[in-house]
């Protein structure tokens, strides 16, 4: 049945947004800020990076402010300057990942001014961007979400979250679909997905944790994946794709919404987690560790694959 | 010619056309997404939804082989491919933004280099156009001269009429002898009424004001606002039905393998990224530009007509919600500031 998500919170957040902005541009605590701000199409939202106080009237959280605004902080998006403190909007999925560039020494904190956003939920989707709120329209990880208020930021606006109505949890249920499959109904499955990818490299551009200088399925001195858009690279970019992430994917879920073809790579990326957190006991969080699960070696670690 | 057919001869046709051994591409469902695929039975046909990609791909597929070669001790055999292979295609349910991006194709592929590859599939194809019901607000082809009633580019073109069925108009042999081949599935009309098609909101670009801009302002500003969020994927180049570029890649061993025509992007890094380590498009905004510049410029110099037909998938799928028909009324408002 469809409920309806109380996003009434969203106006207050967003003139909190702009008062706070104004006030960190205006102070030159920061030379810019990384945000939302309103897009043509009715009901959208596009990143905007602003500078001049004067500007912070563009800024708004609304449930189609779904993108990860971590990825233009990293090194692979040079035409953003770091240079000084940059402030950025976020929500608790976007923090997890600067947390976790941090933790890859890719950021420091002290170069950041996170504003944190109290957050009801977005969209899964923004094809057509002017969508009410609800059950069936909110994103998949937003029903799994226990992380609404993003913790230790420098700002948060105070505002009340309201409650959410229990929703099913869909990444669990298809992740337990699929692990009860055999695995040549498994590959099938997979096979099926594949065979839409176009090899844009959408996933790759908007993932927080795809920094690399020069990706290793964009070399062909000597190539190392096929890059040609066929069943075998396919499978090869994302499978190396999944395995680069693991322990590493704050759970954003960036690289399945933007995909055009609609293949659910978070679905990947959630088994990876699972994983982790069966093996290691570790999941993304807010706190900065040095060396993930699988940087760093403990003599208790599983080592029942030793046989 | 006009004629009228009921949905129902309609998937008759297509079965038929199938059992004759012709590669009918068309919209059908492919793991939860519209896609112009072969349909291996009119049912799979879906005519109520844009595909997520475009109609091009009959002609000018995502990737394809283009050569094979094989080596055995000293010997070294090249094989080319015989694009007389390519099968008989009837192209169905072609949106007008997808069947207007055909000709757009055509003046490309067929200029100085012919390229076999694609000439032979199109020769080899008719293409049935369908009129749109249905826009949304990243629709529009009416801002760029088309409209959700425009033939341009379809053999025959479908209107659907009130209580079902499409009434059928030829506009080239090819339509016409699809209808002559299958005489007994269409009927005379009988006065019809066409469905009320859709109405894209935006309004009609001035293309030569914006081109006159272009041609003046490849280095300003705008290009950096425009453009810094770009986060440099192909989503838009690879849905878009007139988008053309291409890349050559060997793949395989040292023993045999292919030579493949794989889709490119100029928002890709990649793109521009000489053997030397230089990169004349060192930034995301230079390769945005060039997008803009190949559409509503470069294409219109060369060949005299732009190279967008409004489809707006670009729009609904960038990943930061770029939106190419605000950049073009961003550029309209500069030019009347211009002006005034």
């Amino acid at each position: 049945m469809t409920q309806p998500i109380d996003t009434s919170i969203y106006a207050a957040v967003t003139e909190a947004i702009r008062s706070e902005a104004k006030r960190i541009l205006s102070e030159g605590q920061v030379s810019a800020i990384v945000g939302y701000a309103v897009a043509r199409r009715k009901g959208s939202a596009q990143p905007i990076v602003i500078s001049d106080a004067a500007d912070v009237s563009k800024l708004i959280f609304t449930p189609a402010c779904v993108n990860n605004l971590s990825v233009y902080l990293t090194k692979a998006k040079k035409e953003i300057p770091k240079n000084g403190k940059i402030g950025i909007v976020v929500k608790g999925c976007d923090l997890k990942a600067l947390v976790g560039l941090m933790g890859e020494s890719q950021l420091k904190r002290e170069d950041l001014f996170l504003i944190g956003v109290p957050c009801a939920g977005v969209l899964g989707s923004v094809l057509q961007p002017d969508t009410e709120l609800t059950s069936d329209t909110i994103a998949s990880k937003c029903r799994e979400c226990g992380e609404r208020l993003p913790q230790g930021c420098d700002f948060v606006p105070s505002v009340t979250l309201p409650a959410t109505p229990e929703q099913e949890q869909i990444y669990a249920a298809e992740i337990a679909r699929l692990e009860a499959l055999t695995p040549a109904e498994r590959w099938a499955y997979w096979k099926e997905q594949f065979s839409k990818c176009i090899k844009c490299y959408a996933c790759r551009q908007v993932c927080p944790f795809c920094f690399c200088e020069q990706c290793l399925c964009d070399r062909n001195k000597p190539q190392m994946v096929e890059t040609t858009p066929r069943p075998a690279g396919n499978f090869a970019w994302h499978v190396i794709r999944a395995m680069h992430l693991a322990g590493r994917c704050a759970g954003c879920a960036e690289c399945e919404r933007v995909c055009p073809m609609d293949i659910p790579l978070n679905l990947l990326n959630r088994k990876m987690a699972k994983e982790l957190k069966e093996l290691y006991d570790y999941e993304a969080g807010f706190e900065v560790n040095d060396k993930g699960p699988l940087a760093s070696y403990d003599d208790k670690d599983d080592q029942s694959f030793i046989k | 010619m006009q004629k009228f057919i009921s949905q129902q001869n309609l998937n008759t046709l297509l079965d038929k056309l199938i059992a004759e051994g012709k590669r009918v591409v068309a919209p059908r469902m492919n793991a939860g997404t519209v896609l112009y695929e072969p349909l291996t039975a009119a049912a799979e046909l879906v005519t109520d939804q844009l595909p997520r990609r475009s109609g091009k791909e009959a002609f000018f597929p995502l990737c394809e082989d283009i050569m094979s070669y094989r080596k055995e001790g000293q010997q070294v055999t090249l094989t080319d491919i015989d694009p007389a292979r390519f099968p008989e295609t009837v192209l169905v349910g072609v949106r007008p933004c997808d069947a207007a991006a055909i000709p757009v194709l055509d003046a490309v592929f067929s200029w100085d280099y012919k390229d076999e590859f694609f000439l032979e599939r199109r020769r080899k194809t008719t293409i049935v156009g369908l009129a749109c019901t249905q826009a949304d607000d990243a629709c529009f082809c009416s801002a760029v001269g088309l409209s959700p009633g425009e033939p341009k580019g379809a053999d025959l073109f479908l209107t659907p009429v009130e209580g079902g069925g499409y009434s059928c108009e030829t506009h080239s042999d090819k339509g016409e002898a699809l209808i002559n081949n299958h005489k007994d599935l269409f009927a005379e009309t009988n006065g019809e009424k066409a469905l009320p098609l859709a109405q894209p909101q935006t309004e009609a670009f001035d293309l030569q004001k914006v081109k006159a801009w272009l041609d003046e302002h490849f280095e300003n500003p705008a290009w950096d606002s425009i453009a810094t969020r770009c986060v440099g994927c192909g989503a838009c180049a690879f849905v878009c039905p007139a988008c053309h570029c291409f890349d050559i890649v060997d793949e395989g061993t040292e023993k045999s393998g292919k030579r493949r025509k794989n889709w490119d992007a100029c928002g890709f890094w990649k793109f521009t990224h000489h053997a030397s380590g230089h990169n004349p498009r060192d930034q995301q905004p230079k390769r945005y530009r060039n997008r803009i510049m190949h559409k509503f410029k470069y294409y219109d110099d060369k060949f005299g007509q732009t190279l967008c037909t409004g489809c707006g998938r670009c729009i609904r799928l960038c990943p930061v919600g770029i939106d190419i028909a605000g950049i073009i009324q961003e550029i309209e408002k500069q030019v009347k500031v211009k002006v005034e």
